[in-house]
């Protein structure tokens, strides 16, 4: 883990993306949900996505992770199609993603949460696994240390063994986080990680997004109402109005767009 | 005990933990008496008419009944294969529907060949065993194997997926679960153990017919894991010996005791929402024995020192 690459914190020069959505429409029933998006992840940035409620964050990430099927448009990963994918096959890929109502494996313990995020990286036999050999053994030894080593990272080391039905909420996100790290993601999904934290918290939180990004060489995409903290924190953003894009561009850029201070303040009349 | 109850029981908790495994990955599967039924018309079949297999005359060599239980556990598995992928494409309670619907096709199809003695069913299937005590003996090292392969699974990557899929299908996905195939295999792994639970019932009943694998034995079998709690392998064994045993233990109070086995089975969710057996029952008791166990050696040495 220590051995993780560096990385340039934003990249200088224009890398090819490594995800980009095209003209993305998401229509229930007479919703238009999204209304022909269209962005690009670059590899190794933090992408912020922003945008009043309704404004259709949370189905863009459904979107992208094959939650729900999108109208029309399309998603590339690498610059291929992600169409017809299944959540799971997405993981193989290297998407991962937490969610906005934390869904946590409420009768597992702590550390058995990130163990089945470690899933790909423990296939083994199925009667080589029951009969449970010396090599077995080991490799379920070594799921659970680098387990605990995701849980350090987030600091919940100690709360290693109890069940995550009894934690905390704080504790419930970073829990989800280490999650999604242990199937060692590409391109990590956000979805509002800092609701319901006081500003101490949000600012351990950005630390945290930093930390992770570097040491595991990651791209993020993240949703987050509080707008100074993603001013802070990415390196791009887009937002979102009525399932528009109405804007693309560096914090500055968009703290400056008309119509992102008309979406977020009203129009002056 | 009575050995002939005691095999009951013990076939009752093999069966438990059949519906346990679908029901480990929030898959209410109903099909159990299904392939129980095709455990039990495989062996009764092979038994009585091909002479390999029926040994002389009213008994039959053990090797034959292994054999019996395999081809059983096999066909069941082959069968739940085959229709897993589309049935388990049903979620909660059109699943359950869908699995009776199963059982009753199978229980149909048994009653009508021609070769399956319709109603009557198949009569005289030779005996491996001398008595009851020697299937229940039989019996009880096929429940220790399969407790035993049940505990180790909970422990490995499937087991946790299974879990994993039971309190949250859509999030197991998001970490890279292929939540259909474990959920066929827990399927495959039901079916097979029902089979041949069947198999080796055949035998014990020494006759088999179509009514066996009935609606009435997936509600029954759903009772034992509901009773006993379906978070460990330990609370289906326990439910399918007790829910087994008490209407027999309950002969006594004659026709009451259907009203009482009725109330013991209402009660039970009532008063137990989880089942009898929950891990945190159990770690409860194994502190307690620990905590039994450390005063217990203290009065030892207290006594020895003085």
């Amino acid at each position: 883990m220590s051995a993780a690459p560096l990385l340039k914190a934003a990249p200088l020069v224009e890398a090819s993306p490594l995800l980009e959505v095209e003209g993305l429409c998401c229509r229930f029933g007479g919703l238009l949900a999204l209304n022909n998006v269209s962005l690009a992840v670059r590899p190794g940035e933090i992408f912020g996505l922003i945008g009043p409620n309704g404004a259709g964050k949370t189905t863009l990430f459904n979107a992208i992770t094959a939650l729900t099927p999108a109208s029309s448009g399309r998603v590339l990963w690498r610059g291929q199609p992600l169409a017809g994918s299944r959540p799971d096959q997405l993981s193989r890929l290297g998407l991962a993603r937490t969610f906005q109502n934390l869904r946590l494996f409420d009768s597992l313990s702590v550390q058995a949460n990130v163990v089945v995020g470690l899933h790909r990286f423990a296939a083994s036999p199925l009667l080589a696994a029951l009969l449970g050999g010396a090599a077995v053994r080991r490799r379920q030894r070594q799921l659970e240390q680098r387990a605990l080593e995701l849980l350090a990272l987030v600091g919940l080391e100690d709360q290693a063994h109890l069940p995550a039905a009894g934690l905390p909420y704080g504790e419930r996100r970073r829990l989800e986080l280490a999650r999604a790290l242990a199937t060692e993601p590409r391109l990590l999904l956000l979805d509002e990680p800092a609701a319901g934290m006081n500003p101490a918290e949000k600012n351990d939180l950005c630390d945290l997004i930093r930390t992770i990004r570097e040491r595991f060489d990651l791209t993020v995409m993240i949703i987050e109402h509080h707008v100074p903290l993603m001013m802070r924190l990415c390196d791009r953003l887009a937002v979102l109005n009525f399932g528009e894009r109405i804007a693309l561009g560096t914090p500055t850029e968009v703290r400056q767009d008309p119509g992102v201070i008309e979406a977020y303040l009203g129009s002056a009349r | 005990m009575d050995a002939a109850l005691l095999e009951q029981m013990l076939l009752g908790a093999l069966l438990a933990l059949s519906v346990y495994l679908p029901l480990r990955c929030g898959q209410l599967s109903l099909a159990t008496p299904g392939f129980y039924a095709i455990g039990g018309t495989v062996a009764a079949l092979l038994s009585t008419r091909i002479p390999a297999f029926a040994g002389t005359g009213a008994s039959s060599p053990l090797p034959a009944l292994l054999l019996e239980m395999a081809l059983a556990g096999l066909l069941a598995g082959l069968l739940a294969l085959a229709i897993g992928g589309t049935v388990l494409r049903l979620r909660g309670i059109y699943l359950a529907i869908a699995t009776i619907a199963l059982v009753e096709i199978l229980r149909v199809i048994t009653l009508n060949l021609p070769f399956t003695g319709g109603a009557l069913g198949i009569f005289g299937i030779p005996q491996p065993f001398a008595g009851a005590s020697g299937y229940a003996g039989f019996t009880l090292v096929l429940l220790a194997v399969v407790c035993w392969l049940c505990s180790r699974l909970e422990q490995l990557r499937l087991g946790r997926a299974m879990a994993a899929i039971r309190d949250d299908e859509l999030a197991a996905s998001c970490v890279g679960i292929d939540t259909a195939a474990v959920k066929l295999n827990a399927f495959v792994l039901s079916a097979l153990l029902a089979g041949l639970t069947g198999a080796l019932a055949a035998h014990f009943l020494n006759s088999w017919n179509a009514k066996l694998g009935s609606f009435d034995a997936s509600i029954t079998t759903l009772a034992f894991v509901v009773f006993g709690g379906s978070r460990t392998w330990l609370g289906p064994v326990i439910g399918g010996l007790l829910l087994t045993a008490l209407p027999e233990l309950l002969r006594p109070v004659g026709d009451l005791r259907l009203i009482v086995f009725g109330l013991v089975i209402l009660l039970g969710p009532v008063l137990f929402p989880q089942g009898l057996i929950t891990p945190q029952r159990l770690q409860g008791l194994g502190q307690w024995v620990a905590a039994l166990g450390q005063q217990l050696r203290v009065r030892i040495s207290g006594v020895r020192r003085p």
